[in-house]
């Protein structure tokens, strides 16, 4: 299979301002140096405690935020060098979805406008075929014909994330983003968007990248998994293998916290000490060295680089140098 | 629709399309009318607005119309002085000096009949009798008046002139000499105490006439000879034949008005009355009705005074059928006033806020929307307009109009444009906060990332967001301008007569007598302000209340 993306050492530096003239006197290292590949057809997870530069990642492969450096190449094109004209083209390429279902709706329009708004800016369906085209799109995302007059504040949480993926797949993309699409749900119905997202993958042959905390979702969901840790991506494999045999210190700390539905099974969890370090002024050589358990002098000076263990499984940490 | 065809009972019972669909506009609606207070301000407005707009085509009046009245006053129609001073009626081509007058009264007085005057002319009177005197310039000559028939004749008549044998007329004085010194005379005048007042209205009369009367009446003769006619003497009227042509008296009369004439009639009947003593007496006048004149004496100055129908400008009239409000200083129907002036004070609300409105959303929306240095830079501009201090720049503005003497619509657009130039800001400041916190919403961000263009976004998906507030504001923001306009036109810098507006109606009551007595003219004019903006803000806060999605229908 292809890669339908490629992000190559992509970095993201929100400036700092301060100081009477507002000069830039810092930055804020949101994402710093992530690379990784996303193969056509499959789901990457992409995990990390809040403010790890999970979203920020997602929105600048999409130049909702433009980058700080890096390539990120879409389909062989970088997206990076793209004008005006043609990042509209590819904006039907690829979309999003967001978290919060409720602020990502605007409240003044009807459902029906909202999904098909960007259908007929981009005329992707003939005119007497629009109509037709909003439905099946709402169908198939399981909203009913007649919503289409409804306005936002008519609907619940789950059906208003249903009509933002509704939005997003009535552009035929590619890929989608999906930023966090359930957190803002409960259970029962994270698990339907989930499979709805699952189905609609299946039927279109959908690319997406699943941002999300929450590690049982993303297992379910993806085929590969990237772990992030404050601007890092610290590990990347397929889901089975960093499921099975995490790697870093971080993976595993984060797995052990995932809660396990037997109260018999006795759990080893790791603790982190101390606070996520600001991503402002991170800390030198590994950024996990402060809370990592297993550090050792080399952490705290040179920086990992990322080491393929077989099978794509790439992960970032000392313990594993060849020496 | 398809939907609506489905009848209610075939649905089943967690059909979603039980429910009805409102839009957010329509929820809006169903919250604002359950605000009574709102409606009550709708009411008001409503009320207002036809009031204004419909009551100004079907009143009668017009804004700028004077309505006058008559009334009775008591006027001045002649004057009477009694003649105190000789009336000197002189000879055609003849100068008299200047101070003829009062030489002529001290002679008359003294019996001393030869002076000189002024200028060094030797002048003399001749004694006529019964107050009546010739006047002629005279040369001292040598004469003996001995065994002289006209001298003995003069002397004998108690005349101090005569006329000799040659034609010539001399003028002797006794001084106390043997022989009295004599003058040769030539004819200057004629001084008496008496007024010709002629019958017909035009009618002029000559020296000769003069003369010829006077003498007549001082011999107490019955006729006499001028300009070749014979007029007769009767009493004090002389007569051409059985035609009255003048009315000698020792009254002095003046008619009031220029070109009013006075009949010797009248004059006759208010002599008869100032001689009886009464305080008035009637008169027919020339279509024969009784008018009742009244005498007023003041120090031997009589004044004639009667009633008059006199249109005055009606001023300050109470309430009445005709005028429903009544009428203001200037004489112009209230009601009229209040209706042409609600329309100024309505529309200029509504035009302020427009162009406020319009002003503020595109400054704001730019502001908002771009952000950066562009939002630095109009906002920095929004803070220097908030700092110009409004009054001193109206009044600045008002005495500059003034200056030019703008008219009464160049005032009212230029109010308009003055007060929304001013009040934009606070619109702006509205809009570009609300635009700052909606363009950080996700569904900006999801606008963005499917790809819609600038212009839809803003216009589809800010500008909609923004209007309730703006809607709310403006609404408000009526009433203030409406206060402002209201202010500005009472402080005499707004809206000016003749054109109306409820602040310059409000104007009159700048004198303290006009606010007690008149409390008509101020009173609806205040009461419309009131209710106005009272109602402006009632709305203003429905619309907020039914725009706040917390507020649950």
């Amino acid at each position: 299979m292809e890669n339908i993306l490629e992000v190559k050492h992509l970095k993201k530096y929100f400036p700092i301002k301060g100081g009477f003239f507002g000069g830039v006197t810092g930055s804020v290292k949101a994402v710093d140096d992530v690379s990784f590949t996303i193969k056509k057809g499959t789901t990457m997870g992409l995990v990390g405690e809040s403010g790890c530069g999970k979203s920020t990642t997602g929105r600048t492969i999409l130049r909702l935020i433009e980058k700080t450096e890096g390539d990120i190449i879409f389909n062989g094109q970088d997206i990076s060098k793209l004008d005006k004209k043609q990042l509209r083209e590819l904006r039907t390429k690829m979309q999003i979805i967001f978290q919060d279902p409720y602020s990502s709706l605007s409240p003044r329009l009807p459902i029906g406008e909202i999904i098909g708004e960007a259908v007929k800016e981009h005329g992707l369906v003939p005119a007497s075929e629009y109509d037709q085209y909003i439905s099946n799109i709402m169908k198939e995302c399981g909203l009913q014909e007649y919503h289409k007059d409804r306005y936002p504040h008519e609907f619940s949480g789950g059906q208003r994330q249903r009509i933002c993926i509704a939005r997003a797949l009535a552009l035929k993309p590619e890929f989608v983003v999906c930023d966090e699409p359930v957190s803002a749900l409960d259970v029962s119905i994270q698990a339907q968007i989930i499979n709805l997202l699952k189905q609609l993958q299946e039927d279109r042959g959908l690319t997406y990248l699943f941002i999300s905390h929450d590690l049982s979702v993303v297992e379910h969901i993806s085929d590969t998994i990237g772990v992030m840790y404050l601007g890092n991506l610290v590990e990347t494999g397929n889901t089975e293998d960093i499921f099975a045999n995490p790697l870093h210190p971080y993976t595993k700390a984060l797995f052990s916290a995932i809660p396990m539905p037997d109260p018999e099974i006795k759990k080893d969890r790791i603790l982190l000490q101390g606070d996520i370090p600001s991503p402002a002024n991170p800390p030198k050589g590994c950024k996990f060295h402060t809370r990592c358990s297993q550090c050792m002098a080399k952490c705290k000076e040179v920086a990992p680089v990322p080491k393929d263990m077989g099978n794509g499984h790439v992960v970032c940490c000392h313990l594993y140098d060849e020496n | 629709m398809a939907k609506e065809n489905i009848e209610k009972k075939d649905m089943s019972l967690d059909d979603a399309n039980r429910v009805r669909v409102l839009s957010p506009g329509m929820m809006v609606f169903k919250r604002f009318i359950r605000n009574k207070l709102a409606i009550v301000g709708i009411v008001i407005i409503v009320f207002m607005f036809l009031f204004s707009f419909v009551g100004g085509l079907l009143n009668p009046y017009s804004q700028s119309q004077v309505f006058y009245t008559t009334e009775q006053i008591l006027k001045d129609y002649a004057g009477a002085t009694a003649i105190d001073q000789y009336q000197i009626y002189q000879a055609d081509g003849t100068k008299l000096p200047s101070d003829i007058y009062s030489k002529t009264l001290i002679a008359a007085s003294t019996g001393k009949y030869v002076f000189e005057t002024r200028d060094g002319s030797l002048l003399g009177l001749g004694n006529v009798g019964e107050g009546v005197y010739r006047i002629f310039s005279l040369e001292e000559v040598n004469m003996l008046l001995k065994k002289n028939a006209a001298y003995d004749e003069a002397v004998a008549a108690g005349e101090n002139f005569f006329t000799d044998k040659d034609g010539k007329t001399y003028i002797f004085q006794d001084n106390g000499d043997p022989f009295p010194a004599v003058y040769e005379a030539t004819e200057m005048g004629v001084a008496a105490m008496k007024s010709f007042t002629p019958y017909a209205k035009d009618a002029k009369f000559s020296y000769d006439f003069y003369c010829g009367a006077l003498s007549a009446i001082a011999d107490g003769e019955k006729s006499f000879d001028a300009d070749g006619k014979t007029y007769s003497v009767d009493g004090d009227v002389i007569m051409d034949g059985a035609s009255e042509v003048a009315l000698v008296s020792d009254v002095n009369f003046n008619a009031a008005n220029a070109g009013v004439f006075i009949s010797p009639a009248y004059k006759e009947a208010a002599m008869n009355a100032i001689e009886a003593g009464q305080s008035s007496f009637t008169f027919a006048d020339d279509d024969g009705t009784e008018i009742e004149y009244r005498i007023e004496n003041k120090n031997g100055q009589y004044t004639f005074r009667r009633f008059q129908e006199t249109r005055v400008i009606d001023t300050y009239a109470r309430p009445s059928a005709k005028h429903w409000v009544g009428t203001d200083a200037n004489g112009m129907d209230l009601l009229a006033r209040l209706m042409y002036g609600g329309r100024i004070s309505l529309l200029i609300g509504f035009v302020v806020i427009f162009i406020e409105v319009f002003i503020g959303m595109i400054i704001g929306g730019i502001a908002g929307f771009f952000g950066g240095w562009v939002d630095n830079l109009l906002m920095r501009i929004v803070d220097v307009v908030y700092c110009i201090p409004t009054m001193p720049l109206y009044l600045i503005l008002g005495s500059i109009m003034d200056y030019y003497q703008a008219s009464a619509t160049t005032r009212i657009y230029m109010l308009c444009v003055i007060m929304a130039v001013i009040g934009w800001v606070g619109i702006a400041r509205i809009v570009r906060g609300q635009i700052l916190s909606l363009r950080e919403q996700e569904f900006m961000v999801a606008a963005e990332a499917t790809g819609i263009s600038t212009y839809r976004r803003i216009f589809k998906h800010l500008i909609p967001n923004v209007v309730p507030q703006l809607i709310v504001f403006a609404s408000m923001g009526l009433g203030d301008v409406i206060l402002a306009e209201a202010t500005l036109s009472f402080l005499g810098l707004g809206i000016k007569y003749p054109a109306a507006s409820w602040g310059s109606i409000i104007n009159a009551v700048n004198d303290s007598y006009v606010m007690s007595n008149y409390v008509f003219v101020w009173l609806p004019a205040g009461v419309f302000i009131l209710l106005t903006v009272l109602a402006f803000n009632f709305i203003g806060d429905g619309l907020r209340d039914a725009f706040d999605p917390k507020m649950k229908r």
